[in-house]
């Protein structure tokens, strides 16, 4: 059997190149898929976690991040399309009205 | 069926939004503002009476549906203040929304958020705590990013949107760093197995940090709060009042009930883990940040959108000052002041959609001589504001009073000072409004009288302002529906 702490490496190097995307990255688009990888090393975490307790919370879990992910895209992507609209571009540090 | 009885105040909530979406969908072509209005307000109406009736009749602490859920005072109270600020933002919604497009949605998703805060409140594991947080905010994104035609509301959208996107992936592989170390998502059983297996402490202080990162980000505490001030300013005025009054106050329930349930300290301390460090630092943070932020705006919304990262810091010196002698005391203290909070802050937060309504401009200077044109919601607003600022025009003088006081007793003397003088500055940049409203000569062009009394409006922020001066002369309901609610989650 894999060692766990491998699973922990793994997860924690996609969660860092999500966060790593979320800070660098212009592209709206680019932004939603850095945090769809942030969930997922969420999710591998729990899987792992959970073969190695031996309960299933952590897979049943999953499965619930697995489906609000997909509805934090649909918002995310509806967001998005009304800031192509106005701002004529997808690029979140052209969007800068507001300001103090 | 007696579960299901249980969850009234979030079953009325929801049953309200699918309600205005049936009507909306057989309806389509005659669908009426007014009885949108009415199911929102009837759904919020028997939350507020079935979490009292529910507080009154119901055994301390019932958890349901395999532990996954509890029903507890301190639930309850946190509903009571979650529909309670729905109330009063479906009413006010009336006339705001009235010549805009999708009015059936904007209600549907209001109700869905504010379903989604009472499942916050009483949430009793770290799956619910999840799904409820994103009931609570995926709506809440659609609703700041209502004005899709408007440059200010897609960018407060979007700026809400991927920062609550970032703080839950941080909190959900915060919570899978918990569940690797205890096995456990609930909240108790993970307080139970920190007991018993005492290993992997370092994977279990990591998720608990990003946990409070998570946390942070529902309460507008730093270092999660540059999304507040541009979402409040960006969304329409009642959905400011509603995300800031009930989603701080749903976020606050969760960090409480995670932080006192899961991870109490005498037991996290026990491995070396404390986190009551970090949250005395964000405290002083947070409250310092706000206020000093508060004092350098021009623009009014954006002036109350940091003065409520102020309030946040205040109510964490609850969560603070647990770690001294009167857990109970300091933690009702909190609850108390986000009880009248709930009433002033949405109260200011509509006299500014009400300014909104009669095309009044953003910053202090427009507010000008407000105060003889419509005097009746003036005098509200200075009620709300001093009473924010903590002087005695209402309760929040005395829950600031009481929090002060608890930390000091709780052994945190330094807290309640730092306090104290943010209160004290606060009241420049209160003070500067209702100077704004009373003081100063007004603009003789503004004509708000052509435009109509907008009713709902002035309704809510009556009943706001009644409530309030209410609580002072009757502060003793309060605080002891507070101190109930804190006793049985400390206990």
């Amino acid at each position: 059997m894999v060692p766990i702490s491998y699973y922990i490496l793994l997860s924690a190097a996609i969660f860092s190149i999500g966060l790593f995307g979320v800070l660098t990255r212009r592209n709206a688009l680019m932004f939603l898929i850095s945090i769809e990888l942030m969930l997922n090393a969420a999710n591998l975490n729990f899987v792992a976690f959970s073969t190695l307790h031996g309960n299933l919370t952590g897979q049943v879990f999953s499965l619930f991040i697995l489906a609000l992910a997909a509805a934090e895209v649909a918002v995310g992507i509806g967001i998005i399309l009304v800031l192509q609209r106005n701002f004529s571009g997808i690029d979140v540090t052209k969007a800068v009205t507001l300001r103090w | 069926m007696s579960d299901l009885v249980l969850l009234l105040p979030q079953l009325c909530i929801l049953s309200a939004a699918l309600l205005v979406l049936i009507y909306n969908t057989i309806f389509r072509k005659s669908t009426k503002l007014t009885i949108l209005t009415l199911i929102a307000v009837v759904g919020s109406f028997c939350s507020i009476a079935s979490a009292i009736f529910l507080f009154i009749s119901q055994s301390p602490t019932v958890t349901i549906f395999g532990d996954q859920l509890v029903v507890d005072g301190s639930s309850l109270f946190f509903s009571v203040i979650i529909s309670s600020v729905t109330l009063l933002v479906s009413i006010a919604s009336y006339n705001y929304i009235k010549p805009l497009q999708n009015q059936a949605e904007y209600y549907s998703l209001l109700l869905l958020a504010a379903a989604g805060m009472g499942l916050m409140a009483s949430a009793n594991s770290l799956v619910i705590a999840f799904v409820a947080m994103e009931l609570a905010s995926l709506p809440s994104y659609a609703l700041v990013t209502y004005l899709k035609n408007n440059e200010g509301s897609t960018e407060s959208g979007l700026k809400y949107f991927l920062i609550g996107a970032l703080s839950s992936a941080i909190f959900v592989y915060g919570s899978s760093l918990i569940y690797g170390a205890t096995g456990s998502l609930g909240f108790t059983a993970i307080s139970e197995s920190i007991l018993n297996t005492p290993s992997l402490s370092g994977l279990l202080g990591i998720g608990i940090l990003m946990v409070i990162g998570g946390l942070a980000f529902k309460t507008t505490s730093v270092p999660f709060h540059f999304w507040a001030p541009d979402a409040y300013e960006g969304a329409i005025s009642p959905v400011s009042a509603f995300i800031s009054s009930a989603s701080k106050a749903a976020g606050f329930i969760l960090a409480f009930r995670i932080l006192i349930e899961a991870f109490p300290l005498d037991v996290v301390s026990s491995i070396g883990l404390d986190w009551a460090l970090a949250i005395q630092i964000l405290a002083v943070l947070t409250m310092t940040l706000g206020n000093f932020a508060a004092a350098l705006q021009e623009n009014v919304k954006r002036m109350l959108a940091y003065s409520s990262i102020g309030h946040a810091g205040y109510v964490l010196i609850g969560l603070a000052a647990l770690s001294g002698s009167q857990d109970t005391l300091v933690i009702g203290a909190s609850m108390m002041h986000l009880m009248i909070y709930g009433f002033m802050n949405t109260g200011a937060f509509l006299f500014i959609a009400l300014a909104e309504h009669w095309n009044v401009g953003p910053t202090f200077k427009d507010y000008r001589g407000l105060g003889s044109k419509a005097p009746l919601v003036s005098i509200a607003m200075t009620v709300f504001l001093f009473s924010l600022a903590g002087l005695p025009t209402g309760g929040g003088f005395l829950t600031k009073y009481v929090l002060f006081m608890a930390a000091v007793g709780a052994g945190f003397w330094w807290l309640a000072a730092i306090g104290a003088i943010n209160s004290a500055l606060s009241l420049y940049f209160y003070t500067r409004l209702v100077k704004s409203l009373w003081v100063d000569p007004p603009i003789s062009d503004l004509n708000i009288s052509s435009k109509g009394i907008p009713v709902g409006i002035y309704v809510a922020i009556l009943i706001a302002a009644v409530v309030t001066i209410l609580s002072l002369p009757f502060f003793s309901p309060f605080a002891d529906f507070a101190m109930a609610a804190a006793n049985i989650l400390i206990s």
